[in-house]
């Protein structure tokens, strides 16, 4: 009785209506993404054509005028900080995690709770502080500026991070390393961190984002040099109008390093967002 | 004692010796002209006045052996760095952009140079020739602190073709007949008015022609005057065309939307700046260019007021190079570089009477008939007669930015425009007080 009422009518409607809405749903929250890659395809004109088509040739000029334009430089200027602000935050991070995870100090939760002192605050009460500072030791619009403020922001979130996975890995597996005869360094690489593999790139995901979508500390700590694509799009707004083909395909290619890296650890990721979700 | 062989140079040396001691002159010589005498660096929003410029750069650093580094920017992003840069007195910039509302400010304390000193140096520049409303917001008394590029004075643009067909032979003149004339085009695919979301520049508009006024006498009394019938009337009347007359989300149209609605043909009457106007006929991005006239804003009561923004540049009082500083403004806003980029590069909102009055200038810009440097001239002169001070009062931009909080939430629907005025005077009376301004009222 309860497998023919499992699938009966009401089951068949839910298998096609479930897809259904999910398909729905996608198309919504994703349209807009594809709208901007459109766009950054097509002529302004061809993009504001009342009624609109749908199939027009694509046209590659807004990237060649791209470019053409400083945007490529502040592209390699959002890479070159957002990747070592990440290797940095990991490189950092993960042994003081780990640190705050195993060692049992007294005052272990005071100092956790200090660790997440820069981020007690939102980035523009820090704004004027840190280009006052900087402009004495001559670190603005330079890219060593802007990769230490962002380390300075990121190593809260991969102390925190990564010390709810630590925290959720039984102590017994490094105890097993121990009496094989590894030491704690030994222990911590050959067994501890392979187990929080996930955990590691759901972090260096994050920690990836929060420096390369930066606006605000680039549009104040930087000029020309060491500007960044967020803050090089915006000025695509010029006074008498917008750019709005060079905006959506910056836009696009903004966006494509974060698709790769983020498909390229999809497996760590979702399993790390899993385990963070339940531990910590 | 042996006698030390005398050393004769010969010929060959000395030849040699002689092309040797030339090549390292001629060497010096050109690493001496590829040396730039100065580099000096500076910033501005990204416009067809800073294209032209960067086009004609190359020229000016020939002559003058000075490079310059010219940092383009969005006019959000501008408003942030000038802000900074000049407040903590870094120097990083030689020259910057004097954006009008800001210019209260910055002259207030003492971030810009007098120019004086340079101009009376340099008499070429001419400074008479900048007409009166374009020069005035950078002058206190007799001293000129910035040179002005861009004055975008308020125009009506409208769809000629769709105006006909409703009877009108020309476009409204008053702005009671704007408000009857909007009722009766607007339909659902072609709104009756539409304007740009920078409110406190285009609401005045309205005000000052009854006979309003944001302050009782800037700059010598502040005293807010948001809530007299002058004010509750236009406010009214300017949300209104907002809320029903407008394309959806009215208040809320930034100049780019606005130019994109003019594009397809979604509204047949616009007003925002005359530097605009090259990009709402730009045969490139609409098919309905042709269709399109300009005309003067519409008048009130008391008069015809239209507004005028203008930007200029800058020497920073704390820069290290103002010789070379001045020479790239000398140059920047110098008549032949004006009219180039008047001609080759679009900017129709010149400072300058003898580039208006240019031959090929009122060829190139007369639209359908409209002599268009003739109006923008016309509007200059009449700002001229002071009647936009009330924008360059140091305090103004925290009280633009409250206007159009107010005038936004009444066209919103989300107060009456007696509660939303009332607000505004409120919160523009304690702003004020704060801030320690001449209060008479």
């Amino acid at each position: 009785m309860w497998s023919s009422r499992r699938g009966g009518p009401r089951r068949a409607l839910a298998r096609v209506l479930y897809p259904a809405a999910v398909g729905g749903l996608l198309l919504v929250v994703l349209f807009p993404v594809l709208w901007l890659v459109l766009f950054s395809l097509r002529t302004e004109l061809e993009s504001f054509r009342m009624p609109p088509r749908l199939f027009v040739a694509p046209t590659l000029q807004n990237y060649i005028d791209l470019w053409q334009s400083k945007f490529l430089r502040a592209f390699e200027n959002s890479a070159v900080t957002a990747s070592t602000t990440t290797v940095l935050s990991l490189l950092l991070g993960v042994p003081a995690a780990y640190a705050l995870s195993r060692a049992g100090f007294r005052s272990e939760r005071l100092l956790s709770l200090w660790v997440l002192a820069t981020r007690m605050a939102p980035p523009i009460a820090f704004g004027i502080p840190f280009f006052l500072i900087y402009k004495e030791l001559d670190l603005i619009d330079t890219r060593l500026g802007l990769v230490v403020i962002y380390l300075s922001f990121n190593l809260s979130l991969v102390i925190w991070m990564m010390r709810a996975f630590f925290d959720g890995l039984p102590r017994s597996l490094e105890e097993a390393a121990y009496l094989d005869g590894a030491g704690v360094l030994g222990a911590f690489m050959r067994v501890t961190l392979p187990l929080c593999a996930p955990g590691l790139a759901t972090t260096a995901i994050f920690c990836f984002l929060l420096s390369w979508n930066d606006f605000f500390y680039s549009l104040i700590l930087t000029r020309s040099d060491a500007l960044t694509a967020p803050v090089a799009i915006v000025n695509f707004m010029n006074y008498e109008s917008w750019e709005y083909g060079k905006i959506s395909a910056g836009a696009t290619l903004i966006m494509l390093p974060v698709v790769a890296f983020s498909l390229a650890v999809r497996r760590y990721l979702i399993r790390g967002l899993t385990a963070g979700a339940v531990k910590g | 004692m042996q006698a030390r062989p005398s050393r004769r140079i010969s010929r060959r040396q000395f030849v040699g010796g002689g092309l040797a001691a030339g090549a390292v002159l001629a060497a010096g010589r050109i690493a001496a002209a590829q040396t730039p005498r100065a580099t000096i660096k500076m910033m501005q929003v990204s416009h067809a006045y800073s294209n032209g410029l960067n086009a004609q750069l190359s020229e000016f650093e020939r002559k003058t052996g000075i490079k310059v580094e010219i940092d383009l920017m969005s006019f959000p992003v501008l408003n942030q760095r000038a802000d900074l840069e000049l407040a903590s007195g870094s120097g990083a910039y030689d020259v910057i952009q004097m954006i009008f509302i800001r210019s209260g400010r910055w002259i207030r304390a003492g971030w810009a140079e007098p120019l004086n000193p340079f101009l009376a140096k340099d008499k070429d520049v001419d400074v008479s020739d900048f007409v009166g409303g374009a020069v005035a917001p950078f002058r206190r008394g007799e001293t000129i602190y910035a040179l002005p590029w861009l004055a975008d004075s308020t125009v009506a643009g409208y769809r000629a073709d769709i105006l006909d067909k409703a009877g009108y032979a020309k476009p409204p003149d008053t702005f009671e007949s704007l408000q009857d004339m909007a009722a009766k085009i607007h339909t659902r695919e072609t709104a009756g008015f539409v304007t740009q979301d920078n409110l406190h520049w285009i609401w005045p508009n309205w005000l000052i022609s009854y006979g309003g006024s944001f302050f009782a006498h800037a700059p010598d009394d502040l005293t807010p005057r948001f809530d007299t019938p002058e004010a509750m009337k236009t406010a009214e009347m300017f949300t209104t065309l907002l809320a029903k007359y407008s394309p959806p989300g009215g208040a809320k149209l930034n100049s780019a939307v606005v130019h994109a609605i003019m594009h397809q043909g979604k509204a047949a009457y616009y007003l925002d700046g005359f530097g605009n106007v090259q990009r709402i006929i730009d045969t490139t991005k609409t098919q309905l260019a042709d269709r399109m006239a300009f005309a003067n804003t519409p008048s009130g009561p008391k008069g015809h007021f239209p507004q005028l923004a203008v930007h200029g540049y800058l020497i920073n009082r704390a820069s290290k190079k103002k010789e070379a500083a001045w020479e790239f403004i000398r140059w920047a806003i110098g008549k032949e570089t004006m009219l180039k980029n008047a001609l080759e590069h679009g900017h129709m909102a010149c400072t300058r009477s003898w580039v208006l009055n240019h031959p090929e200038v009122k060829k190139k810009f007369t639209w359908r008939g409209s002599d268009m440097p003739a109006l923008h001239e016309a509007v200059m002169k009449r700002a001229g007669d002071g009647y936009m001070a009330f924008r360059t009062i140091p305090q103004f931009p925290p009280i633009g930015d409250r206007v159009i909080i107010a005038l936004t939430a009444i066209a919103s629907g989300q107060t009456s425009v007696a509660d939303g005025m009332k607000a505004l005077q409120k919160d523009a009376e304690s702003l004020l007080r704060k801030e320690g301004a001449p209060m008479k009222g």
